[in-house]
């Protein structure tokens, strides 16, 4: 399994856009920050896809913050981490 | 139901979606690689008939949709290797009008549309049964198969069920089931499909779980059986990201206390996620069989708790 370049709880923000990458990430959350919860590898789809994509990280997002609304609620979505840039700047080597 | 154009809508656009996607590509396909000729579709041809047309309005909406239903599981029994053919840019009309796949949308009044669709249905049944017809006749299918098929189809939408009931009275299952997914399902003798990787998402005491495909309409179909209409429509889709509650409350009936928080999980195709509900309070005594008769589908996709029913707008 190749490496994760992100760790849960890492804040993340969506890229706004990435031509060459995998199109299946939703228009909604484009731009917007949410945490990583949860490492889940690289996927085989081989029905869906034409080649391996990047390690798939599923990532929460807070439904106020994406639509501007007071739903108190949670988004969830499995983004590829292509597609994914840290929302505080790269973190420091510990 | 109190929306009738959605439901004529989804039923117009289902029958288009299906016809052109899953059944008509695979007697070109079957025909392609000489399985049955043309010819012998022509020859097993009988006229469709014409469609009875009883009952009020929304008894004949009803009457399209379970139609639409045995037209869909119809093509799934004919199938020799499945496939699906991709939405291309080109059969979407993207770079000329002329490669669209093109359906004559049926117009004017409600009742009139209702009409024509049922119409329509039953000449499409018509030429799945040719379809159908021509490849037993040509050996490439037996009854024997055909009811084989029959039956798995529908064992489908229970094997949700049988999944689920298995969850709550078994842990290590549960635990096995949310760790390896598609894994686990086999134990239950159930196939476990193929279509990536299965989420599960469990409900807790303060946490409920519901899951869309906000890009399409991914889901375990394979596994768990057609997702309803409204699953694959914008009025769904739209809603449930943005203002889950209300989704739930309005076009669901499922008023779910403050203290509950809702997950909303959109699928993005690699994994496709259903919900394991609660086991309702109450059901101790209950056996493995009767818990399952609890679940229904919406329960897998978090729209309903399981023992009580769905009401959909």
């Amino acid at each position: 399994m190749p490496d994760h370049r992100f760790r849960v709880g890492d804040r993340v923000r969506v890229l706004e856009a990435n031509p060459s990458g995998n199109p299946r990430t939703p228009v909604h959350l484009r731009g917007k920050t949410g945490t990583i919860v949860e490492l889940c590898g690289t996927m085989e789809n081989p029905l869906d896809h034409r080649d391996v994509y990047p390690p798939l990280c599923k990532v929460e997002f807070a439904i106020r913050e994406v639509f501007g609304t007071d739903s108190p609620d949670k988004l969830f979505a499995d983004i590829h981490e292509e597609w994914l840039s840290y929302a505080d700047g790269e973190p420091r080597e510990a | 139901m109190h929306d009738f154009e959605a439901h004529v809508q989804a039923v117009d656009e289902d029958l288009e979606y299906y016809r052109t996607k899953r059944f008509e590509p695979r007697v070109v396909n079957t025909i392609r690689r000489g399985r049955i000729t043309f010819y012998d579709l022509l020859s097993a041809f009988q006229p469709a008939a014409t469609p009875p047309q009883e009952g009020d309005l929304e008894q004949r909406i009803r009457a399209l949709e379970d139609r639409l239903d045995e037209y869909v599981k119809g093509i799934g029994l004919t199938g020799t290797s499945d496939f699906v053919i991709e939405d291309g840019r080109k059969e979407r009309g993207d770079y000329d009008e002329w490669f669209r796949f093109a359906k004559r949308h049926p117009q004017g009044t409600l009742e009139e549309r209702v009409a024509a669709l049922a119409q329509e249905l039953e000449e499409q049944m018509a030429v799945l049964q040719a379809f159908t017809a021509a490849l037993i006749e040509n050996g490439r299918l037996t009854e024997q198969d055909l009811a084989y098929r029959r039956e798995r189809a529908q064992a489908g939408p229970w094997n949700g069920a049988k999944i689920v009931a298995r969850a709550w009275v078994d842990p290590e299952f549960k635990e096995r089931l949310i760790a390896t997914g598609r894994q686990a399902v086999r134990e239950l003798d159930i196939p476990p499909g193929r279509l990536g990787k299965l989420g599960v998402a469990e409900d807790t005491e303060n946490v409920h779980n519901v899951v869309v495909c906000t890009l399409c309409s991914c889901y375990p179909h394979d596994l768990l059986g057609d997702t309803p209409w409204w699953y694959k429509h914008d009025s769904y889709k739209q809603r449930i990201v943005r203002d889950p509650r209300g989704t739930l409350r309005e076009m669901f009936d499922l008023d779910l206390p403050q203290s509950t928080e809702i997950h909303v999980h959109d699928s993005t195709s690699d994994i496709r996620w259903m919900v394991l509900p609660q086991r309702p309070a109450g059901t101790e005594s209950m056996s493995e069989d009767q818990l399952a008769e609890l679940v229904t589908r919406d329960c897998l996709i978090g729209v309903a708790l399981p023992g009580v029913p769905a009401k959909i707008a």
